[in-house]
């Protein structure tokens, strides 16, 4: 019975709380401020990897020839790349790199380390409109 | 219809594709003789930013090595034989003496005599110690055909920096290699080698041709990558008392050329990997040149695209740049005397341009 | 740069065929429809004079060798020999390529010295190793009292005996070799037909080392909706290095002064074993381009051996070994200077190398297939 009685105390007490705290499509700048720091420990993440932290026997680095994650254009994918002899998206063109200027092995697609990596070349290239395709 | 007039015709079909080639003749048949007097004209050629990188033992990365190794093969098939070569900096990447010692080694099949420009790649580790050790001094001048050249280390920085806590030399050596690290320094010539340039051009006549090489560029272009020199404006006004005073960098991996007054500025192409135009970085502002004509970007499977060396022409006190691009067609950028700036000699019109020759 | 090779020197005409009309064969699976110039549209009696100038022996001097002399039909229109075998037993530098689907290359020889069929089928009857006749003159005085083509050329192109030109002989030769088209393999019916039963499982993870470890994808290459397998470029990959190493400069500089002379390319490239190594650079005077020769098609290639530009690869294992080397026959062997950024080892494993050739085998074409009767590599 005391259970019952306090779940309506607490239903009650909820009605007359503000909405935005309750209703799943609403949420607090605290939320936005959240969300957007989890990414970008994310984009940090992918900095450092993009920085030299493949660890890759060569020691080539992303950045050597992309400083900022610049000429990664990554607004232009998906594209034709004839490399892949295919129109590709961002993080196979990616994994082109690591295999072919670094040596090193792939990365899985759906890696943390590979969503990093888009995540800071993303990141560097933000508010460029899109332009999917362009050369 | 003849054999011989045949013949003319279709070397009329493939002199359209020689055409293309033709102000570029690194196997000259040509004389170089471009200026009023024989004397003053002559050629040298000028190589730049290698980047010799050491994995272990007498494992280098392969890709680095490929295009000094081309560049050399290639310079040594200019005839006539240019005066001298230019070597204009980062033979090393992390200025090892294994590094050094082994850029040196392929150096070494270059025909004729090289003057060596220092690069930031080459001095952080040991503050340019095996270097100097090798090579000699990182700032000099010499006297060729009536033109004076001035070699000066324009990668040093504010000492603060350089003398920073570091965890070890190669931590410093680390943090300067990267391009765009908001932790760098931003590189100067400095007060004592400002100095010497005073002394040594005091004993130059002011109509006599200038060449300053440097490794990076001494006028401001973007910071954020050091493509910069903290104290350009003072040098600049130290080479303006000069009727022509040419500025020859590398450091950019890219073509670049400008005119400020007095100076034609020039920038010379890495022999290791393109790099692209600040502009592509969205998120700051730069200043690129608005005379040069952008290099298209590279093709990544191509390793030697947008990679090159250049065969330099001198007239009379002027430049003419060559670029000899593998795996792109070759740029020349010219003094134009009525414009009294470089242009270049193909892609100067919009119409002319390759797509997408607008640096995407 | 990545748009190089859609920057045309010579612009063509181009005009695609109607799809549906008798004169062009339809697209076959995994290639575009051919394309024709618009000053040389086809005909069905243009394409049949073609065919029977192609196999006219009296292009040479010996009365013996015919266009179909070193493009045979039977041998997938090449010859099997390392470098082609003209007129007296006269023997050239380089290897026949293919008459299939030259229709769409952009220049024709190994080095594109010409920009089309055309230009390419005047120059055999005259090259002093091939058909070995002074002149087109002579060559073309052999025709005009010949009463049979005198009425067909009429036909044709309406010239009357006088009229007729060694063009007239290039547009029929040209119409007919751009009805040799070949595409409908099993690759094609695999990647463009829905069909994933169409190639073994070894070409099916050979497609996937040819796209990706062996990088053979950026200058053979494949689309969305079609493979032509070039890119029309001009690369150095290492072949015939060993045999001008150390005389490149010398080589190259005898070459420019004989050119500035006035001597004929066409004839120094296949008569001068040294020369011809100097490849596109012969052409182009590009310092890039010294030993760099024209990406092939790789379609019907288990039909077209010896392979490279010198013939010099006997086996598709000894190709993707060469290629495998970083673009040397052994691993030891040394490295052309001039060698293009795209070619380095690609330390493949042998079953990787295996798939890879199984790969290629999926590429023949059923109607060209069914016409070879050898192989066989002639010495």
């Amino acid at each position: 019975m005391t259970i019952t009685s306090t779940y309506k105390g607490i239903f009650i007490a909820a009605l007359l709380l503000p909405a935005q705290s309750l209703l799943a499509d609403e949420f607090t700048g605290a939320d936005l401020k959240r969300w957007k720091q989890q990414y970008m420990e994310v984009v940090d993440e992918g900095s450092k990897l993009f920085h030299g932290g493949l660890g890759n026997e060569n020691t080539v680095s992303c950045d050597q020839c992309h400083p900022n994650a610049s000429n990664t254009h990554p607004e232009t994918y998906p594209k034709f790349q004839q490399q892949l002899g295919k129109v590709a998206v961002l993080s196979e063109m990616i994994n082109w790199c690591i295999k072919n200027p670094l040596k090193a092995d792939p990365l899985p697609l759906d890696s943390a380390r590979m969503t990093a990596l888009q995540a800071y070349i993303t990141e560097e290239r933000r508010n460029v409109p899109l332009a999917p395709g362009k050369h | 219809m003849n054999r011989k007039n045949h013949f003319n015709r279709r070397e009329f079909l493939k002199r359209g594709s020689a055409l293309i080639a033709a102000g570029w003749l690194p196997l000259s048949l040509v004389e170089v003789a471009f200026g009023k007097t024989q004397a003053e004209s002559f050629t040298f050629a000028y190589i730049s930013d290698s980047h010799l990188t050491h994995i272990k033992g007498n494992n280098f990365v392969r890709n680095w090595d490929r295009g000094l190794t081309r560049a050399i093969a290639e310079a040594n098939l200019l005839t006539p034989r240019p005066d001298f070569i230019l070597y204009g900096g980062d033979i090393a990447q992390l200025g090892t003496p294994e590094e050094i010692d082994h850029g040196l080694d392929l150096l070494g099949a270059l025909r004729g005599d090289v003057h060596y420009v220092m690069g930031e790649h080459d001095y952080y580790l040991d503050l340019g110690e095996h270097w100097r050790k090798r090579i000699g001094p990182d700032h000099y001048s010499f006297d060729h055909k009536g033109v004076h050249f001035v070699v000066l280390n324009s990668i040093l920085t504010h000492d603060d920096w350089i003398h920073k806590k570091w965890d070890s030399p190669m931590h410093r050596m680390k943090e300067m290699a990267r391009l765009d690290n908001p932790q760098g320094s931003p590189f100067l010539v400095g007060d004592p080698q400002r100095e010497w340039l005073r002394k040594d051009l005091e004993k130059i006549s002011k109509d006599t041709p200038l060449v300053v090489v440097s490794h990076s560029p001494l006028q401001k272009i973007y910071k954020g990558w050091n493509f910069w020199t903290d104290d350009a404006e003072q040098i600049q006004a130290m080479l303006k008392p000069f009727d022509k005073v040419t500025v020859l960098y590398g450091h950019v991996h890219q073509i670049q050329y400008n005119q400020i007054d007095n100076i034609s500025f020039h920038s010379v192409m890495a022999t290791a990997w393109p790099w692209p135009y600040p502009s592509t970085f969205a998120q700051e502002a730069s200043y690129m040149p608005k005379l040069t004509v952008e290099i298209n970007r590279a093709d990544p499977f191509f390793e030697r695209d947008g990679t090159g060396w250049q065969f330099i022409n001198m007239h009379t006190g002027d430049v003419d740049v060559h670029d000899a691009l593998p795996d792109n067609r070759n740029r020349v950028v010219a003094f134009d005397e009525k414009k009294g700036h470089p242009v270049d000699a193909r892609y100067q019109a919009e119409a002319n341009r390759i797509p997408p020759m607008k640096h995407f | 740069m990545i748009t190089l090779n859609t920057c045309r020197i010579i612009t063509l005409g181009m005009a695609i065929a109607a799809a549906g009309t008798s004169l062009v064969n339809a697209a076959p699976l995994g290639l575009p429809a051919v394309p024709i110039p618009a000053d040389n549209p086809q005909s069905d009696a243009k394409i049949a004079l073609g065919d029977r100038l192609y196999h006219e022996e009296r292009f040479s001097a010996d009365g013996k060798v015919s266009c179909a002399t070193c493009h045979a039909e039977e041998k997938a229109f090449t010859d099997h020999r390392a470098v082609s075998k003209g007129h007296n037993g006269l023997l050239g530098t380089r290897n026949a390529p293919t008459v299939i689907n030259a229709a769409y290359m952009e220049t024709q020889f190994w080095d594109g010295r010409e920009p089309d069929l055309e230009g390419q089928s005047k120059q055999p009857p005259i090259n002093p190793v091939e058909g070995g006749l002074p002149d087109h003159v002579a060559f073309v005085n052999i025709f005009r009292n010949d009463a049979s083509y005198v009425k067909t050329f009429k036909q044709v192109f309406g010239v009357d005996k006088k009229e007729i030109t060694i063009d007239h002989f290039a547009k029929a030769i040209a119409s007919f070799e751009r009805t040799i088209i070949a595409g409908d393999s099993p690759f094609d019916h695999y990647q463009f037909g829905g069909d994933k039963s169409a190639m073994s499982e070894a070409a099916v993870r050979g497609l996937a080392v040819y796209v990706g470890q062996g990088r053979c994808v950026s200058c053979h290459i494949i689309e969305q909706n079609q493979a032509l397998f070039t890119d029309n470029r001009f690369h150095n990959i290492g072949v015939g290095f060993k045999n001008i190493q150390g005389r490149v400069g010398e080589i190259a500089k005898d070459f420019l002064k004989a050119k500035n002379k006035g001597v004929d390319v066409d004839v120094t490239v296949l008569s001068d074993p040294d020369a011809s190594e100097l490849g596109r650079f012969a052409v182009s005077e590009d310092i890039n381009k010294i030993g760099a020769f024209k990406t092939p098609s790789l379609r019907n290639i288990e039909l077209t051996p010896p392979y490279m530009h010198d013939g010099s690869q006997k086996t598709l294992a000894d190709m993707v070994n060469f290629y495998n080397n970083g673009g040397r026959v052994n691993p030891d062997d040394p490295l052309s200077p001039f060698l293009s950024g795209g070619i380095r080892p690609l330390n493949l494993s042998d079953q990787q190398k295996k798939d890879l050739v199984a790969f290629l085998k999926a590429l023949t074409s059923p109607s060209i297939a069914a016409k070879v009767t050898s192989t066989k590599i002639i010495d």
